[in-house]
């Protein structure tokens, strides 16, 4: 043992006698807080100066409602738009009772935090009737919205009664959407997992076909190729994008504003809340388009139905 | 003080990055409060022979003073490929580097391969950190040429096992954090830093208490992610579940420890 750190020792004395003529002078400098040049950047008075509505949240989906509100109390998230959706991949099968117990589940967390949460109804269009009757019965008990998911595809016509009447209601669809492009290495071809899921064309075809509906493109940050999503939706002014998700990339959201416009993003979290605050605040939006991502925008949709936040 | 364990410079192919040079990077470290960057040259992922990616690191840190003054770079090195013995050895005695960067799944082979034992117990014998990268994207974002496999944390322990007192860095964690009880034994004996960029930071709080504080650091895997979500989960913590001297050591002190600065 003795014999193993002798030579450690050795060789670790020896390597840094040599690399110190380099480097040692400038590090020993770059080690003192002193000689940087580095500002005093308050990150969590940054994010407690902008106001927020969490656009894309769950309850029931592994982060319990006090953890969530831990967050949200955290990173000063005002209010939050909670669904509780059922993955036709690896959930039961969304039948009318399936989906009544979710948004029962949505209400019980309203009921409970009335300041801090917004409801979106899940449905699945497969059951056309249930469907309209559980979206009159969340929406008379002060839901917002419609989270859907991976049963139908957006533009499928079982999706039209559905469309229409929240074009009736005033209120956004939240879409999950899957943009799966070179995934299994299909080169520019589709390797999406869901088979059913909506993917950026998808949603192309149903704001064309109903340009007074409002849809929300899910999750940037947790949907796939996210520049391809972009460049996709650019031109259909009724899609707006949530930038939430667990892919905190880089370029994200500088690339979100370049093509879909400061004014058709939202802030989200969809379970990542350090990511989907960190994107933001590390890009190059301006104080104005912060506040219009963070609170503003989602906020003119809720004011549509007379929904939003004073 | 500030100091980010996990930065790069380089080109990543599949995508436009942005402060992928020393001098936009400093550019952000000043805007953002950062003392002092570990960084690493992305090229050398891609590069056959991945020492041209170290002497352009070098290169790139000694052509401005203030680059020398806030930037640790540490090499690439490929222990299957001709000459990385002698690659180490200029990595460490001309170009002063405190680490090296290992990427075994971009360069095909595995982290118990008996040339990569040798190199991590070289390092080790040379007080050389080693930097374990459990992915560089997320593979359902990749591009179709990128890896479709991922590491998550335990994939990493057989070459902690084999090589238990070199120092390592495992950086942007992701794909699953859990140690079953003989691999966390490993994980805790052993001089690792995890840094605070990966998407399996989920509970910082709960993490330091299950690992100890000793094993996290500030890092933000630049410019692949976002600069800040790493310092987020630092600073957002409560007084609560972090005191002040627990947020410094995360902030710089572990960093410090480890880089011997």
């Amino acid at each position: 043992m003795s014999k193993s750190i002798n030579r450690r020792k050795f060789f670790y004395d020896t390597a840094f006698s040599a690399a110190g003529i380099i480097l040692g002078s400038n590090l020993a400098e770059a080690a003192c807080p002193g000689s940087a040049s580095a500002s005093s950047y308050n990150i969590m008075k940054e994010v407690m100066k902008y106001r927020k509505i969490n656009a894309h949240e769950h309850v029931g989906l592994g982060v319990s409602i006090e953890l969530q509100l831990d967050f949200a109390d955290k990173l000063g998230i005002e209010k939050l738009v909670i669904s509780r959706p059922i993955s036709a991949v690896s959930g039961p099968e969304a039948t009318p009772e399936e989906f009544r117990k979710c948004n029962e589940s949505v209400l019980q967390a309203i009921k409970q935090y009335p300041d801090k949460y917004l409801g979106s109804c899940f449905v699945n269009p497969v059951y056309r009737k249930e469907s309209l009757e559980e979206i009159k019965r969340c929406t008379d008990q002060g839901m917002i919205g419609l989270k859907v998911y991976n049963q139908v595809k957006i533009n499928d016509p079982l999706f039209y009664p559905i469309i229409e009447k929240f074009i009736d209601l005033k209120m956004i669809i939240l879409m999950h959407a899957h943009c799966g492009i070179g995934v299994g290495g299909k080169r520019t071809k589709y390797g999406n997992t869901q088979p059913n899921a909506s993917v950026p064309e998808d949603f192309a075809e149903a704001a064309t076909r109903y340009p007074e509906a409002m849809f929300q493109y899910a999750h940037t940050g947790g949907g796939g190729d996210w520049e391809y999503a972009c460049k996709m939706l650019s031109d259909y002014p009724n899609i707006y994008i949530d930038t939430s998700g667990s892919n905190n990339e880089g370029n994200m959201i500088d690339f979100v504003l370049k093509y879909i416009g400061e004014d058709r993003m939202f802030y989200g979290s969809d379970g990542s809340f350090y990511q989907s605050v960190g994107t933001i605040l590390s890009s190059k939006l301006t104080e104005v388009q912060r506040k219009k991502v963070f609170f503003d925008n989602f906020n003119n949709i809720l004011r549509k139905a007379g929904n939003h936040v004073n | 003080m500030l100091i980010d364990i996990n930065a790069n410079i380089g080109h990543w192919p599949f995508q436009q990055t942005n402060c992928n040079s020393c001098k936009a990077l400093l550019d952000r470290m000043n805007r953002f409060g950062v003392n002092i960057s570990v960084i690493g040259n992305m090229n050398g992922i891609f590069y056959k022979d991945t020492q041209a990616s170290n002497e352009e690191l070098f290169e790139e840190i000694n052509s401005d003073r203030h680059f020398r003054n806030r930037f640790i770079p540490f090499g690439t090195i490929n222990p299957i490929y001709a000459g990385w013995k002698n690659d180490l050895e200029v990595c460490i005695r001309k170009f002063g580097m405190k680490g090296i960067r290992l990427y075994p799944q971009y360069h095909d082979y595995e982290l118990t391969d008996p040339a990569c034992i040798e190199l991590v117990k070289m390092a080790g014998d040379r007080g050389i950190i080693v930097g374990l990268t459990i992915r560089m994207v997320d593979s359902r974002l990749r591009a179709w040429m990128d890896l479709s496999n991922e590491w998550a944390l335990k994939d990493i322990i057989p070459i902690m096992k084999a090589v238990p007192d070199a120092k390592y860095l495992a950086l942007n964690v992701s794909g699953g954090i859990q140690l079953n009880d003989e691999d966390t034994k490993i994980f805790r004996d052993t001089d690792i830093l995890l840094d605070t960029s990966g998407r399996n930071i989920t509970d910082p709080a709960g993490l330091i208490n299950k690992f100890g504080r000793d094993k996290f650091a500030f890092g933000t895997h630049s410019p692949i992610l976002d600069y800040l979500t790493g310092l987020l989960r630092i600073e957002s913590l409560r007084d609560s579940e972090a005191d002040e001297a627990t947020k410094e050591l995360l902030r710089s002190g572990n960093a410090r420890r480890i880089l011997g600065i």
